[in-house]
């Protein structure tokens, strides 16, 4: 355990040395936060109530959005993946540590989180709130969120991890991590709230993993999950958390029966 | 790095050949990947199709016209980041001291980083965009000279993004690489912006994409022309043909400031 903590401490010493970058990342997801919240608004046109979501709403909701799309790992990590560790060869001698290759990446993954959740949200949250001049929506069941996000960074974290696994059989994965990725834009409400999807779309969101790892927490943290809706997006979390562990286990003994590491 | 000369125009055909080639050599991946590309974008288009399925038109913009603007910022972006990867991924050339060796070949630094990484696979993308923009002609009607605005704001698009990518690249002299994401804002963000009118958005916001920024001229006002709607929105009929000169701008400013960039350079001495 100790090691893995070490891990997740380097990784977020790492990400907290560019200073500039995350500024430049504040940026970058602010000007997203004001595409999405102005064109749903928009949409709204003169109507006060759509799905139950006031044009406030969608204020909070992609103030939320943007704020953890980096906690959350709403894009992969491109530079440090188990893919690119299996390209160039340095795979070698992380299995010659006495540390698991799934759930060292996952702490690499939570200390990832912890330095975007202290420098970036809370930044970018509290400047699209005050450029709204809106009030954080506090609720009692807020007291979840802490839980539905350690749940949302452990599901995107195995996603990740299981779509960069085809490096095991092809040495390129920017193909499949790149439809994983539309996949999850789509399906884990990035661009669009689920709330607004048909009905068939949204059994398809339920069914699948990726509203896990964006649209619970984030519904949560906008007030627009409660009662059975939140004891469902929490149980759905864990379950597919749970599945997505023992998949990512299953698919890495596999990988690794067959991987061959070339050079020296 | 003078205006590029037939010479290094037949220059770039051969490396963006051989880089095309070299692609071409895993036939089944670059297949695959076509495909995944160009099924991909349907996501680009996907949250605006859900959205007008909801609540219907969106201040008098239809789905087709909506499919318009897209294919419009689909077909330019698409175009751009085929051919001038490079630039997006100029970062690690900076850090890593790759520069130098492209500064010791006697040609273009231009040149040759436009041709440093091209991505054969976004072919499917651009292929898609042009595709939606076609159902989208058809859909509504539009004749030859809506064509023609179309083209032309096609055309300012590609001078715009290709300036982005210019100025983006430009800014990592300054901060050796850690400004890699600010150009992500105006291709990706804005390319998203762009999915819809311009004229939805806050007054500030809207006054920023027209006259600091000009994303409006890579298809917003193009797309009014098109539409015979250029009244209409309150603009006198001659804004649109301002499209080449306000993106031709951008470029012009993204090359100056990459040439200023590059006289600062001080390899990173590995």
């Amino acid at each position: 355990m100790r090691a893995y903590l070490h891990f997740a401490r380097c990784s977020f010493q790492r990400r907290a040395a560019y200073r500039l970058a995350n500024w430049t990342g504040i940026a970058v997801n602010f000007f997203f936060f004001l595409i999405h919240a102005q064109v749903l608004v928009a949409f709204f046109g003169t109507r006060t109530l759509a799905a139950g979501w006031r044009p406030e709403d969608a204020v909070l909701y992609f103030a939320g959005s943007e704020a953890l799309l980096m906690v959350l790992a709403g894009f992969p990590d491109w530079e440090n993946n188990v893919g690119a560790r299996i390209r160039s060869g340095q795979v070698a001698s992380d299995l010659a540590r006495p540390v698991d290759l799934f759930y060292r990446d996952l702490a690499e993954r939570f200390g990832n989180a912890f330095y975007y959740l202290l420098a970036r949200t809370t930044v970018l949250y509290a400047g699209a709130l005050a450029l709204y001049g809106i009030a954080p929506p506090l609720r009692p069941e807020l007291l979840l969120l802490p839980l539905s996000l350690v749940l949302a960074i452990a599901v995107s974290g195995a996603i990740w991890y299981i779509a960069f696994s085809v490096s095991f059989w092809t040495e390129n994965a920017t193909g499949p991590v790149s439809a994983v990725i539309w996949v999850h834009t789509v399906l884990g409400g990035v661009v669009v709230p689920l709330d607004f999807y048909p009905d068939a779309l949204r059994w398809v969101c339920d069914a699948l993993p990726f509203r896990a790892a964006l649209y619970t927490p984030v519904a949560l943290l906008t007030g627009k999950l409660s009662g059975s809706a939140l004891a469902f997006g929490l149980a759905h979390q864990a379950v597919w958390l749970a599945l997505l562990v023992a998949g990512a286990r299953v698919i890495e003994a596999r990988g690794l029966r067959r991987l061959v590491v070339h050079g020296g | 790095m003078a205006a590029p000369l037939p010479d290094d125009l037949r220059l770039y055909v051969r490396l963006a050949g051989a880089r095309i080639r070299e692609q071409m050599n895993y036939r089944l991946s670059f297949a695959v990947h076509t495909v995944i590309d160009a099924f991909l974008i349907v996501s680009d288009l996907a949250p605006v199709y859900l959205l007008s399925r909801y609540f219907g038109a969106l201040e008098g913009w239809t789905f087709a016209e909506l499919a318009l603007l897209y294919g419009m910022v689909g077909l330019s972006w698409g175009l751009v980041e085929t051919t001038l990867r490079g630039f997006q991924k100029f970062g690690p050339f900076l850090v890593d001291g790759e520069l130098d060796r492209v500064l010791l070949r006697p040609r273009g630094v231009l040149l040759q980083m436009a041709t440093a990484q091209i991505e054969a696979r976004k072919v499917g993308r651009i292929l898609q965009a042009g595709l939606v923009l076609g159902i989208a002609f058809v859909f509504l009607d539009l004749g030859p000279a809506s064509v023609a605005w179309v083209a032309l704001g096609v055309a300012g698009g590609i001078l715009f993004f290709a300036g982005i990518l210019l100025l983006g690249a430009a800014s990592q002299f300054w901060t050796m690489g850690q400004t890699a994401e600010l150009q992500n804002m105006l291709t990706y963000g804005g390319s998203a912006a762009l999915l819809y009118p311009v004229s939805i958005y806050s007054t500030w916001f809207r006054r920023v994409l027209t006259y600091g920024i000009p994303l409006a001229f890579v298809n917003y006002f193009p797309a009014l022309a098109a539409l015979g709607r250029t009244a209409e929105a309150g603009w006198p009929p001659w804004i649109p043909a301002l499209s080449p000169f306000a993106c031709g701008a951008v470029l012009a400013l993204g090359m100056l400031a990459f040439r200023r960039g590059l006289r600062r350079y001080e390899s990173t001495g590995s």
